[in-house]
């Protein structure tokens, strides 16, 4: 682990941001649309303002190790306050803005937090409720204020007044910044990442600089960076992968973010921003995919003829990819009339027709789906790891692919299997152990070889593939072992379906709960003339559970037929993010949904219910 | 439903390449009253206008006493007994009250029933009598609705559709003629669609009610019952809890639960 980690000749985040905002001056850091126009903000200006809240900080009393939490939306603001934080001295930690008031309580009180960032009044509101059991906590800041005029708080200040103190500081401290940015050291704690917590309270993932930059240092894997490559930020920032994306990736190619205005303008942003490169978690892509499948069947007859005609000659050439020979002249050249045809609109209309790298990743994806993303002629790579290694172990190697893996081990990252089957983890990567947790840290971290608490297995070709979540896995009543989410994967590729939940531990069969698509099946209904009001209403209807059923029945042929499932239910409620029952990606929650759905699951198993 | 007069499946209307109704499947017993309600553009008027023949629907079905009226001319639909009273009254304003109500009666060949309806009206809005032989575009708007509600209720319709009685009426109105459209509701059966922005008096008047949103409905109960959900209290009824500021400006996500 002695291996310098360096970017750009740097080795800690402050260090190498100072250096790349000298180098980058007035080349564009980053837009945020506002009233309906994409706004600049320059590299120099992204540095002045991160320095602004450093000062402000340490005006405010930030000491060394502090930690900082952020509760907010996507933007410049977060950004600023993150580098700002880090520059100074502190530690970031970034909160779901899905969380309740009562999760936020437990994160800012776990990791001691002292100054706490909220993004509009919504977010203040929540840590107002919960401040007086937070006695760490010295100053909130908030960046939108609207809507707070009238509104005086002590403990309360607006992001521009922390900068005002923070500019005033620089003047009365004049040479105070460049010590304090020199002051980190690259094995030292740089962020907090509280892990979501399936099962027990989340725990805060400690990542150094040196796990930060070593990622960083081989990220261009996705695609070679290249001037004026965009792209767009809508997934959570408290999450590692949108994290490492978003605020650390560019300080490494120099590509300007744009932040989406919300997670429902997303589909109208990526076509406005058209990315070069783009990440993104299995859910959007399995939206992308179902809003295309979608279209094409309302789509003219010709159109449909058209889309599959070229999809079939994408697939050829995508199979000549996946065997790992050239496609022969004759069919480049019926691709690229593919491509003129219809593939180029169907990426176009995605906002993908410009993105020379995609991946997927923080979630098991379905293998087909990968296939139609490839067939479209979009080089879209599965990437493996946790928040405990700084998000990345494994991705799939450009010129060898196998479907189905996560690819193979990352540049100086070890990897191999336990005699139990667990993943395990080695590298510069690996983190610092989860915040004030010592036996926890000792349990997932042995010998320097990182528990990843994940099934699978490595071929002799070094591909890792992963089966199923350690605790995941099914041992049904006849003693068969089952991985869930293999099943689930191959389920939620159905456009009708969003989640799955496989059941069956300890039982005599499997069954499963089906969350599905609102907007696909409501389509069904209406061509079918299928009457429903509400959601619960749909999901009622004989012929959604027909259909459902049907896409059941498609998976099932696929395993054997212990795996098979027998019974089924729909959760007839529209669950949101901020449902206990969904992690902040979307997923559903298995030791969540087990439990609130007993009653539900329990009549499946009840043996006087038919199907 | 047991015996619902009205059965609307799987509307959807369009304007121009516009969808205003998306898929909406929703059910009127007889002699019930039965409210829409829904925020400005939701749907609501358009559900009216095509079930009353205004508009026709690109797809679905409207049956009318187990008979089909999607698609049919507006004075078809009325005479089978389905009137409509569209949102801003309508009525003729240089012909006078009196002249307006017997237009509503058109349909008839009975003088003597018309004459009989024509003092039940008058019952119900003394104040229609006393400006009988008014011009109506000179009327109140309160009683432009009186009006149109009465011309209405002169075709001795099994069933009304109400567009936005309420609108730009001042408070005492608005109760008086929520008060009458019960009355008519109880005293002459008559079933009533109600599509209101009030969704305080409409949930109190109203047996059962539908939640609209960009052209679906994502809510469905009795009255009663929507009058406890979190999500009616604080989008339509202006119910807030107080956050810890004492204001609170943003809102909560809607889960229609």
């Amino acid at each position: 682990m002695t291996a310098a980690c360096t970017v750009h000749g740097q080795d800690t985040l402050p260090r190498l941001f100072r250096h790349v905002v000298a180098q980058r001056g007035d080349a564009v850091a980053m837009r945020e649309k506002d009233l309906g126009v994409w706004r600049p903000v320059t590299w120099r200006q992204y540095g002045e303002r991160v320095r602004r809240v450093g000062l402000g900080l340490v005006a405010l009393g930030l000491r060394r190790r502090d930690v900082v939490s952020v509760l907010a939306d996507n933007g410049p603001e977060w950004l600023y306050t993150d580098l700002g934080t880090m520059s100074a001295g502190g530690v970031t930690n970034g909160v779901y803005t899905t969380d309740s008031p009562r999760q936020v309580e437990y994160i800012v009180n776990d990791s001691g937090t002292r100054f706490f960032f909220a993004g509009n009044d919504e977010q203040l509101d929540k840590i107002l409720e919960v401040r007086d059991r937070c006695p760490g906590l010295v100053k909130i800041v908030v960046f939108d204020v609207e809507g707070l005029h009238g509104f005086k708080d002590e403990q309360v200040m607006s992001l521009d007044e922390l900068m005002e103190l923070g500019a005033r500081y620089d003047v009365e401290h004049p040479g105070a910044w460049d010590p304090l940015v020199e002051l980190a050291k690259p094995e030292d704690l740089a962020i907090l990442v509280y892990t979501s917590g399936t099962t027990g309270p989340p725990k805060g993932a400690m990542l150094s600089h040196r796990n930060i930059l070593f990622q960083l240092g081989y990220a261009d894997f996705i695609a070679e960076p290249r001037p004026g490559d965009q792209q767009l930020s809508f997934l959570p920032l408290a999450h590692i992968a949108e994290r490492t994306f978003t605020v650390f990736y560019p300080l490494r190619t120099g590509a300007t973010v744009n932040f989406a205005e919300s997670i429902d303008t997303v589909p109208d942003n990526i076509r406005e921003v058209a990315p070069a490169v783009f990440f993104a978690v299995p859910r959007i892509w399995e939206k992308f995919y179902s809003g295309v499948a979608l279209r094409m069947r309302d789509a003219t007859r010709l159109g449909q003829l058209a889309y599959r005609w070229a999809l079939g000659v994408g697939m050829r050439v995508a199979q000549c990819r996946l065997e790992g020979r050239q496609p022969p002249a004759g069919l480049r050249m019926l691709f690229r009339l593919a491509e003129l045809v219809a593939l180029d609109n169907v990426k176009r209309s995605m906002g993908l027709h410009r993105a020379r790298g995609a991946a997927t990743g923080a979630a098991p994806i379905a293998p087909e789906l990968i296939r139609w993303y490839m067939a479209l002629g979009i080089d879209m790579r599965e990437v493996y790891g946790q928040t405990e290694n700084c998000g990345l172990a494994t991705a799939m190697p450009a010129d060898r692919i196998k479907l189905g893996s996560v690819g193979v081990a990352r540049p100086d990252t070890e990897v191999r299997v336990s005699p139990q089957g667990e993943i395990l983890l080695k590298g510069p990567h690996v983190f610092l152990g989860y915040y004030k947790n010592a036996e926890r840290t000792a349990q997932t971290v042995v010998d320097g070889w990182l528990h990843t608490g994940d099934v699978g297995r490595i071929d002799a070709n070094g591909f890792v593939t992963i089966t199923d979540r350690m605790k995941d896995i099914i041992i049904t009543a006849g003693g068969k072992n089952i991985t869930p989410s293999e099943i689930e994967n191959q389920l939620k590729f159905s456009p009708f379906i969003s989640d799955a939940v496989v059941i069956g531990d300890q039982r005599k069969f499997l069954s499963c709960l089906v969350m599905i698509d609102h907007e696909t099946v409501a389509q069904f209904a209406q061509e079918r003339s299928v009457p429903f009001t509400n959601f619960a209403s749909l999901c009622r209807a004989k012929e959604v559970q027909d259909l459902i059923w049907t896409e059941i029945e498609r998976v099932n042929k696929q395993f054997a037929r212990v795996e098979t499932i027998k019974k089924f239910r729909l959760i007839e409620e529209l669950l949101t993010a901020e449902d206990e029952e969904l992690t902040p990606t979307m997923k559903l929650k298995r030791t969540f949904v087990n439990r609130k759905y007993k009653d539900v699951i329990d009549a499946m198993y009840d043996e006087r219910s038919g199907r | 439903m047991a015996d619902a007069l009205l059965q609307v499946r799987n509307l959807e209307t369009f304007y121009g390449p516009i969808m205003a109704i998306r898929g909406v499947s929703f059910d009127v017993e007889r002699g019930r009253i039965v409210t829409i309600l829904g925020a400005n553009g939701a749907g609501k008027t358009t559900v009216l206008k095509t079930v009353s023949g205004v508009m026709d629907p690109q797809k679905g079905t409207v049956s009318f006493d187990g008979r089909e009226i999607q698609g049919m001319d507006p004075d078809r639909v009325a005479r089978l007994g389905l009137r409509h009273v569209p949102e801003g009254r309508e009525i003729f304003p240089f012909l006078t009250v009196a002249e307006n109500l017997r237009m509503g009666a058109f349909t008839r060949g009975d003088a003597a029933g018309v004459a009989a309806d024509l003092e039940m009206v008058y019952g119900y809005f003394p104040v229609l009598k006393a400006r009988e032989q008014q011009r109506a575009g000179s009327l109140s708007g309160g009683e432009q609705q009186m009006l149109a509600i009465s011309r209405a209720l002169m075709a001795r319709p099994a069933m009304m559709l109400l567009d936005e009685p309420s609108l730009g009426l001042a408070p005492r109105l608005v109760k008086e003629i929520f008060e009458i459209i019960v009355r008519i509701n109880r005293e002459h059966g008559v079933t009533v669609l109600l599509v209101e922005q009030n969704a305080n008096m409409a949930l109190h008047i109203a047996h059962y009610g539908y939640v609209l949103e960009v052209g679906r409905i994502v809510m469905e109960d009795t009255c009663a019952r929507l009058l406890d959900k979190d999500d009616i209290k604080e989008f339509y009824l202006g119910v807030k809890e107080q956050s810890v500021r004492g204001t609170r400006r943003w809102k909560r996500k809607k889960t229609w639960r």
